[in-house]
């Protein structure tokens, strides 16, 4: 929902390369943000307790849970969404091993799952081992695939020493 | 095993990219022009009077565009079953459970509804409760509805000779079992768009599993000439059965819909879904089985009570679906199922994955190796002395056209390494169970037909219009699959639309695992139509008959001289400008039964069968269970895509550890205290292993390829599985779910000390170890106590 905007405050940050100066209220959530001004509707609202990663985004390369962040608190910062990760229509090796693995169902989890992935991948080493890649991903809930086809895309990944470019 | 080009493949799904990129657009995307935001006010009591409702306040609201109460609803109760109808729209002077609909409101957003909500004065004279279904079929037990008790459907249902068959029985066992109130926890709570149009047409969009069933539950609703509702079901975030019958969100944004002119959104919070969004129906399981010395089941009895909460669902159909497996499986000659679906104060159930089977099979799965363990015989061993067979009927009359139940069970105990049971280390346990479920949906609504149109256009391209409801599964890429391997095309030449009411012939819905098997079967119908069609238009050309003609890698050729042909998308274009002729045409699948089923052994058109087994390790110091190991090995005749079905059994299998060991919404007083996923915990990824699933296959005749459904099956024998290595790990028996670590810890703390549970005092003979077709030879005592 977009709150009162009369008490807003300035916001400069960078959305998925993009330069933006927005007003908003000091109470806006990062989420609201991006779905309701900006419409980028990838990151989903799922638990509203940061606690399930549907909503999972890149701030400064960090992966935070955008429904209990406050937008004010991204000033400055350089905002990464699920819409900005595939690169003139080249999908990132995520993306691909995503789909190629089946590890889609239903789709809602996906976006934030990507995202804690592009996170993954920049702070654990390429042969990680799977007890690892299970802790990192520890909060992102999937209903749908009971993981196992999540874990075997990331891995994937992981081993061609990919850092997140999407080359 | 026949080679097929596309069936059978594990090709990428035709929705995966959007969904990978964020492009997918869900409902809780959705803006419509104008669209105003609805909240509804619910009841904040379990049972209780409405003496005053005032919404004056609220409606004065700057912002506000709308306020209803029961009194701008039609005065018609629903339920899913009509006959059993028992709700309305909005409460008129009585509530029944904490979350029961009492108002709505429409505003221009959000938190300006939220705030009209809180304007709504609403006094109640609190009524006496019922939480426990025991209690409330009790005749002094404060009543619920108007009936002559709380109990609002029953089913009795005996074959053979119950009581020859336990007098013919040397064992008997009575048990009960209690299983768990558990929610869905799709990650996209419900939601629904409404818009009524000023010509009478009431257009909706909602995450729905049975569109065409929604279309005709909002005309009784909300008393609609018949045909006015359309309903557009977009990708859905999740459902498993939550999505199944309408929820009274839809008509009540209707009706705000209406009074405003415009259209109207209302989303479920987290806290409302985990409220208010119907759960999967808690059972007690009273389950008496008679065996002979042998193992052999002669007789089996199963009382179930069943808590439906404050209105009537898809209770009657989770509670006789359950039945109707339970008389058919193992064989059993003589068979009785009663149920009970009783009222209480509580938010209602619905159907979960399953419907009904997984609540009766942990009861029924958790006493066999109570018996097997009392004769003495392995638990494998003694499920394959009773496994059912291909071609042989039930007492019910049930006949599983195709049934590897026996094969489905070695290979599982194989893959787990069963022998291993009497070497494993301490904590540690292996525990399996079977299931029979529906490969095919059921009858038991008159209907299990459907339809699918196909047109190739003028540059050969396939759009398939399919029925079916993608629900993350993969459906409208199996109907693809489908219809390209029958016109000898790769996946990528088909499209497939649906998605709307007005485009597709009635269709039940996505679920009892029917989808591959029924709307296949149209699919299939509709492509070798068009196949005959292009075979005709092109047979002059080539200077062939047309059923000489092959549809094969994209080009279609005279049988045996592959040069002697042309591509599809030349043929394609010669029928439309030569022949002037469009290639669009209709596949009907006919389920003849459907409106002539006669009883119980009709009801499933085909059965598919399934072992899991599981390596649990339990910490002795708290009971906290981690499952190291799961196998899966599941019947699903021929696997049209076996990516996407071991996706079916890997998430079904994960939900069926949350099921087994953590999941439950706690209810005090009949509200709800663990209402977010931060206190309803769910299967993470350390929760749950990399599972070994075996999709088996033996071609079911009746299913397109041999195909069977598995959308439901993989969550049905696993926590039965789970609480068999629990016991086998600890010797503590534990027969409610879930098997939390308070509730083993203290299980473990009450039984005897000596001898404890290690093997050196269990099984005997494991049946042959690395080649476990042989049978135990039975010998060896039981040192457990039971």
């Amino acid at each position: 929902m977009v709150l009162d905007a009369a008490a807003a405050m300035p916001l400069r940050l960078t959305v998925n390369d993009a330069p933006l100066e927005l007003q908003v209220p000091p109470q806006e959530l990062l989420l609201d943000t991006l779905r309701e001004r900006l419409g980028l509707t990838g990151a989903k609202r799922a638990c509203d307790l940061q606690v399930c990663g549907a909503c999972t985004v890149l701030v400064d390369e960090q992966p935070v849970s955008a429904c209990t962040y406050l937008s004010v608190d991204a000033d400055g910062c350089r905002v990464e969404t699920i819409e900005g990760l595939a690169a003139e229509g080249r999908l990132h090796p995520l993306q691909r091993a995503f789909v190629e693995h089946g590890a889609v169902q239903c789709g809602y989890c996906t976006p934030g799952m990507i995202m804690m992935a592009k996170s993954l991948l920049a702070a654990l080493p390429s042969d990680a081992d799977d007890e690892q890649i299970r802790l990192y991903l520890l909060g992102n809930l999937c209903r749908c695939t009971g993981y196992a086809k999540i874990l075997d895309a990331v891995r994937a990944v992981l081993r061609q020493g990919q850092t997140g470019s999407a080359a | 095993m026949t080679e097929y080009a596309v069936v059978g493949r594990r090709l990428p799904k035709l929705d995966a990219v959007a969904k990978t990129t964020g492009e997918t657009v869900y409902l809780g995307d959705m803006k419509l022009p104008g669209m105003l935001h609805g909240k509804v006010l619910r009841s904040p009591l379990p049972h209780a009077r409405i003496a005053r409702l005032d919404t004056a306040a609220a409606a004065r609201l700057p912002g506000v565009r709308a306020v209803i109460t029961a009194a701008d609803t039609p005065r018609v109760k629903f339920s899913f079953v009509e006959a059993l109808a028992d709700k309305y729209l909005l409460c008129t002077d009585r509530v029944r459970f904490i979350g029961d609909e009492v108002a709505a409101v429409a505003a221009i957003d959000e938190a300006t509804a939220l705030q009209a909500l809180d304007l709504i004065e609403v006094e109640y004279d609190e009524l006496p409760c019922v939480f426990d279904p025991e209690a409330a079929m009790q005749p002094e037990a404060a009543r619920l509805h108007n009936g002559a008790s709380n109990v609002a459907w029953e089913v009795h249902q005996e074959f053979g000779d119950l009581e020859r068959g336990f007098a013919e029985a040397d064992e008997v066992f009575e048990d009960r079992y209690e299983t768990s109130r558990v929610c869905h926890c799709c990650l996209e709570t419900q939601a629904v768009i409404a818009q009524a149009h000023q010509g009478g047409r009431l257009e909706v969009w909602a995450a729905t599993q049975a569109p065409h069933t929604l279309k005709h539950e909002l005309d009784r609703l909300l008393q609609l000439p018949p045909g006015s509702v359309r309903v557009h079901y977009p990708p859905i975030g999740g459902s498993f059965g939550n999505r199944l019958v309408a929820d009274m969100k839809a008509p009540i944004a209707a009706i705000l819909s209406r009074q405003t002119g415009k259209p109207v959104k209302i989303v479920n919070s987290r806290t409302e879904e985990f409220e208010t969004a119907r759960t999967r129906y808690p059972y007690l399981v009273t389950m008496k089985t008679g065996v002979r010395r042998d193992g052999r089941i002669v007789a089996r009895a199963a009382r179930v009570i069943c808590d439906n909460g404050a209105y009537n669902d898809k209770g009657p159909s989770t509670v006789a679906s359950a039945g109707v497996t339970f008389a058919a499986f193992y064989n059993v000659p003589n068979v009785r199922y009663d149920g009970y679906i009783v009222y209480t104060n509580k938010q209602p159930g619905t159907g979960f994955r399953g419907f009904g089977n997984p609540q009766v099979t942990f009861a029924g799965e958790s006493q066999l190796d109570m018996i097997a363990e009392r004769l003495g015989l392995d638990p494998l061993e003694l499920r394959l002395r009773n496994a059912n067979r291909a071609g042989e009927a039930a007492a019910s009359g049930a006949r599983p056209g195709t049934c590897p139940m026996a094969e489905c069970l070695r290979q599982a105990a194989a893959k787990i390494g069963w022998q291993r049971r009497r070497e494993l280390p301490p904590n540690r346990g292996l525990g399996l169970a079977a299931m029979l479920h529906t490969g095919a949906g059921a009858r038991m609504y008159g209907y299990n037909s459907a339809s699918a149109g196909l047109t190739v256009d003028e540059e050969g391209k396939v759009t398939l219009v399919s029925s079916v409801t993608d629900v993350g599964q993969g459906a409208q890429t199996v109907m693809a699959q489908i219809a390209a391997e029958v016109l000898g095309i790769g996946l990528d030449e088909v499209r497939v639309i649906g998605n709307d009411t007005d485009l597709t012939a009635y269709d039940l819905g996505a679920w009892g695992s029917r989808t591959t098997w029924v709307n296949g079967q149209a699919a299939r119908e509709a492509a070798l139509r068009a196949r005959e069609r292009l075979a005709q238009s092109v047979a002059a050309w080539l200077e062939a008959a047309p059923e000489d003609l092959e549809f094969q890698g994209g080009k279609i050729f005279v049988r045996g001289a592959p040069d002697r042909g042309l591509d599809f998308a030349q043929a394609a274009r010669l029928t439309y400008t030569k022949r002037g002729e469009p290639i669009s045409e209709t596949g009907r699948f006919v389920d003849e039964l459907g409106p002539t089923m006669k009883g119980w052994g009709d009801v499933y058109p085909t059965f598919s069968t399934a072992c899991q087994a599981v390596e649990v390790e339990v910490d002795p110091e708290t009971g906290a269970v981690r499952v190291l190991q799961a196998v899966a090995v599941h019947d699903i005749g021929q696997a049209i895509n076996p990516m996407a079905a071991e996706g079916q059994v890997e998430g079904a299998l994960a939900q069926g550890i949350g099921y087994a060991l953590m999941e439950e919404l706690l209810l005090d007083g009949g509200r709800a205290v663990n209402p977010t996923f931060a206190d309803y915990k769910i299967p993470t990824f350390i929760d749950v292993p990399d599972p070994q699933v075996v999709l088996y296959s033996d071609p079911d005749p009746t299913g397109p390829f041999g195909a069977k459904g598995i959308g439901e099956p993989g969550l049905v024998p696993t926590a039965p599985a789970i609480a068999n290595a629990i016991y086998h790990a600890t010797g503590a028996r534990l027969r409610s779910l879930p098997i939390t670590s308070e509730r083993l810890f203290t299980a473990m703390r009450e039984q005897p000390a000596a001898p404890g549970p290690r093997r050196a005092a269990e099984t005997p003979e494991p049946p042959g170890g690395a080649s476990p077709d042989q049978r135990a030879d039975g010998s060896g005592p039981d040192k457990l106590q039971r």
